[in-house]
């Protein structure tokens, strides 16, 4: 205990950029998960809907896709499309990177972490939202049909805004799960928070200090903390926003039970 | 796999241990022991996995503390798991309606008679299935035990070896996919096999 808290052991903190270090570290993790939350939620859509077609074979096909993808290791499919991926996919992608990205995010080693986090978050992600679109009564979806409407539209004006409202909570926590899971480019050597961790703790950097490895971890992961907090904090206010609106009058927030929804 | 297999379960003995006392600590009467099970709750589950295992592994060693490769990894993968088991126990004995625990308890139980005869034994019937992506969860975690730092040899450890010395890649990660499919799979099945045993019959 009194290591943990000892003056001499934070001094890393204030020395030179090293604080700066780190959060430059996050931000770059952050973008990594911006980046794979956008292309996860609009292919693991595609996916759902592809699962839940009336066309057996590509409803067959977009199961066991799924169940591929979501039964293996995330950390399994970088390092493995980081060793199997062709060098010309590669160079495409620095090609195609546009210059306003940090340098980071310039190799094309990221483009088999955003690849393997794509492909495990979509797959994911489509069983969330199948979850959430069955979840609604048949009837609506027939209703819609009975008024006229093609599959499309009932698709988009009925279906999509209802089952997609209830799967907000389960979204959100797999959205936090990916937050953490950026940690895991690291394997690949693309410079973010826990590579820069490891270069302070690891030789003298800025100022001559070498930073102790707990205590550089111990903030790394308080970073984490607030960062998926909040975002939680996020959804339970949407969640409670769109109870209200929809039920039309405002309701009495009941203790605890956002809580056991969050679950 | 043996390895993964081992990890797997001595890490979630540990979950289970620790997930039901923190369960404990969020339903109990009292206010105080209710907010240190929710900071263990919060603070575990929005750690990255790979962060606690630098913390237990490489901060203790360098804080002096002799730690084994196989006790840091279990160690944290089973207290990164009891977050979510903690919840999900939570969740189950909320479940179990309120009348339950009130006519036990006027019927003479004390509360941790209560707790143990009749609200835990209904709870568990509802917690089977989540508790089962939990284990999923924890195959798939455990490789990020092999491949940072702790270099314990697992399923997917095995494979980037195996790989690294023959760079045959994809027939290495192939048969580790398999190993990983394999495992999942038979928990999936299992588990469903559970259900079914546990299914309220109507």
């Amino acid at each position: 205990m009194s290591y943990l808290f000892d003056p001499g052991n934070w001094e890393w903190l204030v020395t030179g950029n090293n604080a700066r270090f780190i959060i430059e570290g996050f931000l770059v993790n952050l973008e990594i998960a911006l980046i794979a939350i956008a292309f996860s939620l609009a292919f693991g859509l595609l996916l759902a809907l592809a699962r839940l077609s009336t066309f057996k074979p590509l409803s067959v096909l977009a199961g066991a896709w799924i169940d591929v993808f979501r039964n293996l290791p995330l950390i399994f499919l970088i390092l493995y499309l980081f060793l199997g991926l062709p060098a010309p996919w590669r160079d495409a992608y620095e090609d195609a990177v546009p210059g306003f990205f940090p340098e980071a995010l310039q190799s094309g080693r990221v483009l088999a972490a955003l690849l393997g986090l794509v492909l495990y978050n979509s797959a994911v992600l489509a069983e969330i939202m199948r979850a959430g679109i069955l979840s609604l009564d048949r009837g609506q979806a027939e209703a819609a049909a009975a008024l006229g409407m093609t599959y499309r539209q009932s698709l988009r004006l009925v279906v999509l805004p209802q089952g997609l409202r209830r799967m907000v909570p389960a979204t959100v926590s797999q959205l936090i799960t990916l937050n953490k899971d950026t940690t895991l480019v690291s394997i690949i050597a693309i410079q973010e928070i826990v590579r820069h961790g490891r270069i302070l703790t690891s030789f003298n950097f800025f100022g001559g200090v070498q930073a102790p490895v707990l205590q550089v971890f111990i903030f790394i992961g308080a970073l984490f903390i607030v960062v998926n907090l909040l975002l939680s904090r996020l959804s339970r206010r949407l969640e409670i926003r769109e109870r209200t609106r929809t039920a039309g009058a405002p309701k009495v927030r009941v203790a605890g039970v956002e809580d056991q929804v969050a679950a | 796999m043996w390895v993964t297999v081992r990890l797997v379960a001595i890490a979630f003995a540990i979950a289970i241990g620790a997930g039901t006392l923190v369960a404990a600590l969020r339903v109990a009467p009292n206010p105080w022991l209710q907010r240190i099970g929710g900071l263990y709750v919060e603070t575990f589950r929005n750690i990255p996995l790979l962060v606690l295992l630098f913390i237990s592994f490489a901060g203790l060693r360098r804080a002096g503390v002799p730690v084994d490769a196989w006790v840091a990894g279990t160690a944290s993968l089973g207290v990164y798991t009891s977050a979510y088991v903690a919840e999900v126990l939570r969740s189950g004995v909320f479940s179990v309606s309120r009348g339950q625990i009130e006519a036990a308890l006027s019927l003479g139980f004390t509360y941790p008679e209560a707790m143990r005869r009749i609200v835990l034994p209904q709870a568990f019937r509802t917690v089977i299935s989540p508790l089962g992506s939990l284990i999923i969860a924890m195959i798939k975690n455990s490789a990020i035990i092999g491949v940072s730092l702790l270099a314990l040899p697992d399923l997917l450890k095995t494979a980037r070896v195996i790989q690294s010395r023959t760079f045959a890649t994809d027939e290495a990660f192939f048969w580790a996919a398999v190993g990983y499919l394999l495992l999942t799979g038979t928990v999936t099945l299992l588990i469903r096999a559970l259900e079914s045993k546990y299914a309220i019959k109507r």
